[in-house]
């Protein structure tokens, strides 16, 4: 506990400026050392009361672990030099999931007690049996998130699996109480709308959070224990510096892929004089979908969200629903261009891809793909193809 | 290769042979010319429940399946360059691929492709073919099925049963609203022994290789398989699946083998390399080696075949196929064939588009050489585009790996 928890920091706004600006300084500061610690250095900085479990995507349903006294820990990649993982892996393989098999061959994962996955795609499925076989976690759940997202018969199906986790977590971790997982439901509700919150502050007012600012906030929240990050959330809105109203001259722009929010990438971005107005990343917009009803059972209501709007291009609701829900967003954000940034060899969205660059195209919103194979490589070329595409959209 | 080398083990070519290609010149015809037979067509993935299709009268068309066609002739390349020049990525499955190119170009072994009534895809073989069905509904404006078969890591669970029988009924009814005509039960069940019974024949068939020397190679098998996918459910399957196993039986029961020396016995995991198939059969021949089962042709032959004469037998059957089971039941799975038909070691193809069969090879080579003390060999390829495939590579590893395999039993004699 720091003193940022008491009460009387609730109401930064009687606050003077240099202060907010300090109170703002350390949040952020707490957010990016979380955000940029290797797993080497993660277990001294894990929260002594709660269980550190592993997952991969927003499929598996956070509150749940919560619960049962996990800290849902989110794999997001790392920039790791391969050197096991080529043993288990064809070269055919995502960065994301070859890193994530080097980071647990190398030890580095030995302080999580377990992994969750969750149907996705094909080298995310390979992966899960492959880690498996390895038998160097202790516990490995998967969780068979149904691929037809439009379908009455799937949603009894989704709640067998909802119960059949919360069983597996009873038994191996703690029970789940009605009130724990009501509470915890709420506690991620409210962090959404944190989220949600940022999200607005940076379309109204973009220079009150830069880019890279934005990249950290987000990607600490899967890292760190959650009451604590709404309470730092909430500090940090409250401490935001004033900024001045729309700016124009920065670039606004869609970002669409498989990368959760990672500051490099932000600061290119930024660094080319664009800003991120929208996004469909599963660590972004597409999370803030998962608001969960707080007025039914609670299991059936983890279980109806997955259907009321969430859609990742692993998943199917109709043939349209990939293109009509980026259409919708891309538009409604304002942004200018929209940039693609995927993982090589990432089936899912490569398949979808031309068909959503000419729908955008369609209705005048021209586009950038940019594919990552090792991060650690890439960024040079990144830059300059950046540049390109963000000078093409400004006023000459 | 030297011909004096390749003569020294002859090839025994299969005399049913011809009437294969009758039966798919026969197949394919239909398939173009839909209006000729009054059919409507559904294109359906290689895992998809095809019974209910041909119950209804409707002519199943397999991407899948002209895939492997378009990789066998070769023009495979350069159908999925004409995908890529429309954005698709490379790296993307080339059946997908493929087929997307023959759509784009109007190009391949049988021209223009047929235009689907609507599209049967089911996720039991890949995720892939989600995506892939979804562009195609869009590109041809048809109604597109979708039966959801969420991967068995290790249990089938009840839920899981229920869910993927609970789909068969909403497919039924997707068949009823589509031909606007109610499901003929008595005719599903007649479809349903035909399956059951091309089936079994299969499955007979693939077991006759355990005899020494095998009657028939694995690459027979990939050529011989066509009509188990696009034909399971109706008669043309059962009578030449019959005519194909009497003529095996016969070269059984005289000691006939593929090649007439039989010396090394193999097993192959994953698809073939189509448009190689030719020139690596010639290759392990001349060097006595036989290629006795293997693990794609084998997936038609379901260990419980007569779950597909019913809805709910058919949603365990084609919930627990080969592909759609883990990395522990497919380790076993080869154990098993190296053990069945007495194989000296074993060939995987890391087939770079295809995930599903690819992933987890690495470990699985070395777990089935430590469970059966037999050697195994990775090759690099794709299934169906040749461009990045290296034959000289591939031709030097397979050489070597039959000199150890030799020396082993030469040192066991
Ligand atoms: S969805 Fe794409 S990026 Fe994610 S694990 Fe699968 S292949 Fe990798
Ligand atoms: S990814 Fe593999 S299983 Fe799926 S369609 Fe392609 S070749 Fe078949």
């Amino acid at each position: 506990m720091t003193g940022l928890e008491n009460s009387k920091y609730f109401c930064l706004d009687l606050i003077p400026s240099m202060d907010k600006d300090h109170f703002y300084h350390r949040v952020l500061n707490e957010f990016e050392e979380i955000s940029s610690l290797q797993y080497q250095e993660t277990p001294s900085r894990l929260p002594e009361n709660r269980v550190p479990i592993g997952f991969f995507c927003p499929y598996i349903p956070e509150e749940l672990l919560h619960a049962a006294g996990a800290l849902p820990f989110r794999l997001m990649g790392s920039p790791v030099k391969l050197s096991h993982s080529p043993a288990h892996l064809p070269p055919g393989c995502c960065h994301f999931v070859k890193s994530s098999l080097e980071s647990l061959l190398r030890g580095e994962l030995d302080f999580l007690k377990g992994i969750v996955f969750s149907q996705t795609c094909d080298a995310m499925q390979g992966l899960s049996d492959i880690w498996a076989f390895q038998k160097r976690s202790p516990l490995l759940f998967n969780f068979m998130t149904p691929t037809h997202l439009n379908s009455e018969t799937a949603r009894p199906f989704l709640k067998a699996e909802m119960e059949r986790f919360k069983k597996f977590l009873e038994t191996h971790l703690g029970e789940v109480t009605p009130q724990n997982l009501a509470q915890a439901i709420r506690l991620f509700n409210r962090t959404r709308e944190k989220i949600g919150e940022i999200y607005e502050l940076r379309r109204t007012s973009p220079s009150r959070i830069p880019e890279t600012h934005f990249a950290h906030i987000i990607r600490a929240g899967y890292l760190m224990d959650r009451s604590r990050y709404l309470e730092l959330l909430k500090e940090l809105i409250n401490s935001l510096p004033h900024g001045e109203a729309r700016e124009d001259s920065l670039v606004p722009l869609y970002l669409a892929g498989n990368m959760v929010h990672s500051a490099p990438y932000f600061s290119l971005i930024e660094e080319a004089g664009a800003r991120v107005v929208s996004d469909n990343l599963c660590s972004g917009e597409r999370f803030l979908r998962l608001m969960t009803r707080e007025d039914i059972d609670p299991i059936d209501a983890l279980t109806e969200r997955y259907f009321a709007s969430f859609l990742c291009p692993t998943k199917h609701r109709g043939a349209r629903a990939p293109i009509d829900a980026l259409l919708k967003e891309a538009e409604d954000s304002g942004a200018k261009g929209a940039v693609f940034l995927f993982y090589k060899y990432c089936e899912p969205h490569y398949f979808d891809y031309p068909d959503l660059k000419k729908a955008l195209e369609a209705r005048g919103i021209p586009s950038l793909l940019l594919e990552i194979d090792d991060p650690a490589t890439s960024q040079g070329q990144l830059k300059i193809r950046i540049q390109a595409f963000v000078e093409m959209l400004s006023p000459l | 290769m030297t011909d004096r080398k390749l003569n020294a083990n002859p090839y025994r070519p299969i005399k049913s042979t011809a009437a294969y290609r009758r039966l798919m010149a026969a197949y394919y015809l239909m398939v173009k010319h839909p209006s000729w037979f009054g059919k409507k067509i559904a294109w359906i993935t290689s895992g998809g429940p095809v019974e209910p299709l041909y119950a209804m009268g409707v002519l199943p068309f397999y991407p899948e399946n002209y895939g492997a066609m378009c990789g066998a002739s070769r023009m495979s390349s350069s159908l999925c360059e004409a995908a890529e020049h429309q954005g698709y990525s490379h790296d993307l499955c080339t059946y997908a691929l493929t087929d997307l190119g023959s759509c784009f170009t109007g190009k391949g072994p049988i021209g223009r492709l047929p235009k689907p009534d609507f599209l049967v895809c089911g996720n039991n073989i890949c995720a892939t073919v989600i995506k892939w069905y979804e562009i195609q509904a869009r590109a041809f404006g048809v109604p597109l099925f979708f039966l959801d078969t969420p991967f068995f890591h290790d249990d089938l669970h009840e839920h899981t049963l229920r869910y993927v029988e609970k789909q068969m009924e909403d497919y039924i009814e997707f068949l009823e609203n589509r031909m606007k005509r109610a499901f003929p039960e008595k005719r599903f069940k007649k479809v349903g022994s035909r399956s059951f019974e091309t089936i079994s024949l299969w499955r007979e068939i693939l077991d006759l290789a355990v005899n020494r020397p095998a009657p028939f190679a694995a690459f027979d098998a990939f050529i011989h398989m066509a009509p188990i996918v696009t034909l399971r459910g109706t008669r043309w399957a059962v009578r030449y699946y019959q005519k194909l196993k009497r003529e095996l039986e016969e070269r059984v029961q005289k000691g006939v083998g593929a090649f007439a020396r039989e010396e090394i016995r193999l097993i192959w995991d994953n698809i073939p390399i189509w448009y190689d198939i030719r020139n690596l059969s010639k290759m392990l021949s001349s060097n006595g080696a036989v290629l006795v089962a293997d693990t794609y042709t084998s997936a038609w032959a379901m260990e419980e075949p007569h779950l597909t004469q019913t809805l709910d037998g058919m949603a365990r059957a084609y919930a627990t196929i080969h592909l759609n089971r883990g990395l522990e039941y497919k380790m076993e799975k080869m154990v098993k064939l190296v053990e069945k038909f007495g194989a000296d070691g074993f060939i995987m193809h890391s087939n770079r588009s295809c995930k599903p069969y690819s992933v987890g090879q690495y470990d699985m080579r070395r777990e089935v050489t430590r469970r059966t003390g037999k050697p195994g060999l990775i090759i690099e390829a794709d299934h169906t585009d040749s461009r990045s495939y290296a034959p000289q590579q591939v031709e030097r590893q397979i050489g070597m790996f039959l000199e150890i395999i030799k020396n082993k039993q030469q040192g066991t004699k």
